[in-house]
């Protein structure tokens, strides 16, 4: 398998605060990687460099062999890199299907005729998207699909996760993060929630999954690496039962006996 | 499921349609025509308890389904609704110079709403907008441009402004762009006071607008009827608020609407989703302000003489009130709330010289308790092929 994303020499600073300090790392295409570390270790600060919200202070990130380092949000997206957030950040008071439709803006046509005033071709796309998200609904819960027109305010909470993956899944990116699923939800709900994401990542064998969880159970059951990050620095990587092992991660990240 | 008797008090599909906007219309021939204040104020009580009653029963529900399920035969209805008042009034200057007021700040407020509604711009110079529209038709009519060339470029110069003014806005957020947009609002009365060549305080003169030859300035006789001249430039305040309404709803129903929605919501989550901010917030502005300046050159040609005074801050702020009363990001809501804000202090003069009060204390009771407005707005619906 070839190496879809890495990033050398990472650093993130804010301030006097050091976020990521020289992180080196590498997602291969087809892994399901987990990210884990306590709170605070760079997690979510990786991902917002990659994505291209944060400019990092130092170092390099490519995708693809692409420098995307410099890039924006957008041409990140465009290049195929999708992600879900922490705290959910969907539109609530627009229904679920303007909320996927977001997330599948490479794929809309923008021109001012065909929206404004061509209609029926307008309307031919429109239907084609709608029977796009219905299905993708439908995968994840039959019961979600019937309600593609309701704002998402009125749904639950894994109802939402699960707009907010299919928002990151439907432009078919090459790489998606996952910012912990589990938040806000039950054990059971989020065990439901990822067996749903990896039916859709095994329907496609080049799908390669980031995800960021604090819950280990959930890292046992989905992944096939774990990179364990501290103090924005690469404390160890491998399976999880090896990095379970490794001493500096139980009492970095398990804790110690005292 | 609970039977709701009051659902079948409406009549539905397009009768219903026609039923209401009769109500409606008739309604309105009474209040307008009204002269006294204390009829003037029982029409006011009457009207605001029925849409109590309408807004604590379930009726509403039924008239807002009636409408929906029914929307072009609606729009079609309130069109004709608007050309009856017109036609009903026509020797009365008054009533119809207050009919085209409604109607040019409603397109006004609709370009608003497309910024602050759709998109979340703020603009607190909305009536400057307005004024640049005005000011463009009142100085390229004598300059000796023709009317129809010198009303688009009211709309076009309001437009272009916007983007010199937006530069700031964009690097700026929140309250900061706020405060660019009133400083510019400051700025524009006093740039307009300082400058003999722009009138000064005292204002100029607008050539009346003359569309294929026919002055809209003129009294006509037809088939021995007397029509007021302002007939003419309500029948094309009218064209303009139909086409910007029409334009403003399919913005609403496209993915140009739904990015701008993306950018109100959450620009950083609308980014790693490949919403270009700029791209739309730079849009939205400049179609709003070009509504805006349409619907001020017009305004100027029906008054037939502007001052600075009529596109001072606090107008910025009647804009904004009506959009926040009416309900952000519902164009319905933006004619009911200009209806309000224009026809009850001028029917009402009891309250004419608290009216500045009274929209500041309604606004406050809105953000308070009703923040969503009068008519909140619907989750998007594509429509239809309309």
């Amino acid at each position: 398998m070839s190496v879809l994303l890495s990033c050398t020499g990472l650093t993130m600073r804010f301030g006097g605060l050091t976020a990521l300090d020289s992180l080196d790392m590498a997602v291969e295409e087809g892994d399901v990687l987990g990210l884990v570390g306590p709170n605070g270790s760079g997690k979510t600060t990786f991902f917002n460099v990659a994505t291209g919200i944060y400019r990092p202070s130092s170092g390099k990130v490519l995708f693809q062999d692409e420098d995307i380092t410099a890039k924006s949000p957008q041409e990140i997206y465009r290049m195929g890199i999708a992600r879900t957030f922490q705290r959910s950040r969907l539109c609530l008071d627009l229904t679920v299907f303007d909320n996927i439709m977001i997330g599948n803006h490479k794929n809309l046509d923008f021109g001012i005729i065909h929206n404004l005033f061509k209609r029926r071709s307008f309307m031919a796309e429109y239907e084609d998207n709608l029977e796009k998200a219905r299905s993708m609904l439908h995968a994840l819960n039959p019961a979600l699909a019937k309600r593609i027109h309701q704002p998402v305010g009125l749904l639950n909470m894994i109802d939402r996760r699960r707009v907010e993956v299919c928002r990151a899944l439907v432009s078919k990116p090459k790489l998606l993060f996952l910012d912990e699923p589990s938040a806000g939800m039950t054990h059971d709900e989020t065990r439901r929630l990822m067996d749903e994401v990896l039916a859709f990542s095994r329907a496609d064998e080049k799908f390669t999954l980031v995800l960021i969880e604090h819950e280990m159970e959930v890292i046992r059951r989905t992944t096939n690496r774990c990179i364990v990050l501290n103090f924005g620095r690469k404390l160890c990587e491998g399976d999880y039962e090896s990095v379970t092992a490794d001493p500096f991660v139980q009492e970095a990240y398990l804790g110690t006996d005292l | 499921m609970r039977h709701h008797p009051s659902r079948d008090l409406i009549i539905p599909g397009p009768a219903g349609c026609v039923l209401m906007a009769t109500a409606l219309l008739a309604w309105s021939i009474l209040f307008l025509k009204a002269e006294e204040q204390i009829p003037i104020l029982v029409y006011m009580i009457s009207g605001s308890l029925l849409v109590l009653v309408a807004a604590l029963s379930d009726l509403h529900k039924s008239i807002s389904a009636t409408i929906s399920s029914n929307e072009s035969s609606w729009d079609k209805c309130m069109t004709l609704t608007l050309l009856a008042l017109i036609l009903i009034f026509h020797d009365d200057h008054y009533t119809l110079f207050l009919l085209g007021t409604i109607m040019v700040y409603a397109t006004a407020v609709l370009g608003l709403n497309v910024q602050l509604g759709y998109t979340g711009v703020i603009n607190f110079s909305a009536a400057s907008f307005f004024g640049i529209g005005s000011y463009t038709a009142a100085m390229s009519s004598a300059a000796g441009l023709p009317s129809l060339p010198a009303l688009l470029l009211g709309g076009i110069v309001a437009a272009l402004v916007g983007c010199v003014l937006l530069l700031p806005v964009l690097r700026t957020s929140g309250h900061y762009a706020a405060l660019v947009t009133m400083a510019f609002a400051l700025l524009f009365r006093v740039f307009l006071e300082v400058n003999e060549w722009f009138g000064g305080p005292q204002g100029i003169a607008v050539a009346p607008l003359t569309l294929f030859g026919l002055d809209f300035s003129q009294d006509m006789q037809l088939w021995g009827i007397e029509f007021s001249f302002y007939v003419k430039y309500d029948l094309a305040c009218l064209l303009l608020l139909v086409l910007a309404f029409g334009f403003v709803r399919r913005l609403e129903r496209s993915w140009l609407g739904l990015s701008m929605d993306a950018v109100r919501c959450d620009e950083t989550a609308g980014a790693c989703f490949g919403v270009d901010i700029a791209r739309w917030k730079i849009t939205a502005f400049t179609v709003g302000n070009l509504l805006s300046g349409l619907a001020g050159a017009l305004y100027a040609m029906m008054l037939a003489y502007i001052s600075p005074a009529n596109f001072a801050f606090p107008d910025s702020l009647l804009f904004l009130s009506i959009l926040l009363l009416g309900g952000m990001g519902n164009n319905w809501g933006v004619i009911l709330a200009t209806v309000f804000v224009v026809v009850i202090p001028e029917k009402f003069q009891v309250i004419q010289e608290y009216r500045y009060l009274i929209y500041a204390a309604l606004v406050l009771f809105m953000i308070l308790y009703r923040p969503m407005g009068l008519l909140p707005r619907k989750a998007r619906n594509y429509g239809r092929l309309s």
